[in-house]
């Protein structure tokens, strides 16, 4: 019969007992056995394993202070010596999520196992996810069961020195590690049956990880357009003529911002596309096909919009991952709500 | 959105959508004089700019060739 597991566990400062918002700014400090969450933790955990001791930490101290709290984690770990640290559940707390996910970096550098639990929107999954194992759950401490359910299984294998296996068939939060192995059948061979599944009705499971888009709810109508303000965006890589802003073909990793309050229409010899996903050669005799400057300058003299705002935003959108996109897309959008703007025209290559 | 690939705006959560002409050209015509060309852009942007006033409610096509208050409902599943 091997010997018990030695856990440590990582609480805040409210699983900890010690309070709460108010007390967020303690230090490190340890108690011996488990505290809190930790007793149903050790219940979970089962036979042969025993939480020797719990690091408890203020989540404002962790984040705040986070060198000083990774150097008192790393050090009491190194005099307890544990096979494993669990830390959390986090569920939807950023600031525990992150001192969580700190803790298991620490103990990982120390070559202790290490593994945690937060809701996989907690800033603490979305910035370590690549580090660290993360057992997704709830946003809120009613997941707590399931939660501890779902970690201490591998908690208590990662304790015992064991590898996990793919992150879909763990349970754990994909950390982007690819790793060859064999499947069996080769992949013309899987495709064929995957589409022999698809056409007769049966359920089948793409082997490429499909992420839907997101879904943002539409902005409510704009009441009266005679006194809007309406702002241009392009993904079409409009320039300036010889693109002195150095703007890339694809895959943008900014987006450019220009002035056109001056401007009456967009003229092909100030400016130009720069896109690698489309024939350029019809925008550059018209610029205006990609960016409407000199419709809406019309409707502008014709009161039928009140104002054409002053910037417009150009990007070339082709080769670019959607997280990627999806900043741009956030910024430029606070941007023009920071210029009072009413309505955009997005108009896509 | 103005786009001449609207399927894929409308499949990727954009909610108002505005068929533009084609990807190379998507406010306007040049194949078309200069006149009828602007007359076509113009006829783009200015249904584009009715779809800012209607609600939606969710990823929805708006044809400028078919201009009215009743967008073809065209929610993207």
């Amino acid at each position: 019969m091997s010997s018990p597991l030695r856990v440590v566990h990582y609480v805040n400062q409210f699983f900890g007992g010690i309070g709460g918002e108010d007390q967020a700014h303690v230090g490190v400090t340890v108690r011996a056995g488990a505290v809190g969450p930790g007793r149903a933790l050790e219940t979970a955990l089962g036979e042969g394993a025993r939480v020797e001791a719990t690091i408890v930490c203020g989540d404002n101290f962790a984040s705040e202070q986070a060198e000083d709290a990774a150097r008192t984690i790393g050090d009491e770990l190194d005099r307890l010596k544990p096979d494993v640290l669990v830390a959390g559940p986090a569920f939807g707390s950023g600031r525990y999520g992150l001192a969580c996910a700190l803790a298991c970096k620490v103990a990982q550098s120390r070559g202790v196992a290490a593994i945690t639990a937060m809701h996989s929107e907690n800033p603490g999954a979305s910035s370590a996810r690549r580090e660290i194992y993360i057992v997704p759950t709830g946003t809120s401490t009613t997941s707590m069961p399931a939660a501890l359910a779902a970690l201490a299984p591998l908690a208590r294998r990662l304790g015992r020195g064991e590898t996990l296996g793919p992150a879909e068939l763990e349970g754990y939060l994909g950390r982007g590690v690819r790793r060859v192995h064999d499947r069996g059948r080769p992949g013309y061979q899987r495709a064929l049956d995957m589409l022999l599944d698809k056409l007769h009705g049966r359920p089948y499971r793409s082997e490429v990880p499909y992420a839907a888009p997101e879904r943002v709810p539409p902005a409510p109508p704009i009441a009266d357009l005679s006194r809007a303000r309406i702002a241009m965006v392009t993904t079409g890589g409009l320039v300036r003529k010889g693109n002195p802003d150095k703007q890339v073909s694809a895959n943008a990793v900014r987006y450019h911002r220009h002035e056109v309050a001056e401007l009456e229409s967009l003229s092909p010899s100030d400016w130009e596309a720069y896109h690698a996903g489309y024939f350029n050669h019809l925008v550059n005799s018209n610029p205006n096909y990609i960016l409407p400057l000199s419709f809406l300058r019309d409707l502008e003299r014709h009161g039928r919009i009140g104002k054409v705002h002053e910037h417009i935003y150009a990007l070339p959108g082709v080769s670019t991952p959607v997280a990627v996109s999806a900043g741009h897309g956030r910024n430029i959008a606070a941007d023009l709500k920071a210029g009072g703007v009413d309505g955009a025209l997005l108009v896509a290559t | 959105m103005i786009s001449a690939i609207y399927n894929f705006a409308l499949t990727t959560g954009a909610n108002r959508v505005i068929k533009g002409a084609r990807i190379e050209h998507v406010c306007g015509d040049p194949t078309l004089s200069p006149e009828k060309d602007y007359a076509f852009g113009m006829r783009i942007v200015t249904r584009a700019l009715e779809t800012l006033t209607t609600a939606v409610a969710g990823p929805t096509l708006f044809d400028p060739m078919t201009p009215g208050t009743t967008p073809e409902a065209d929610h993207a599943s």
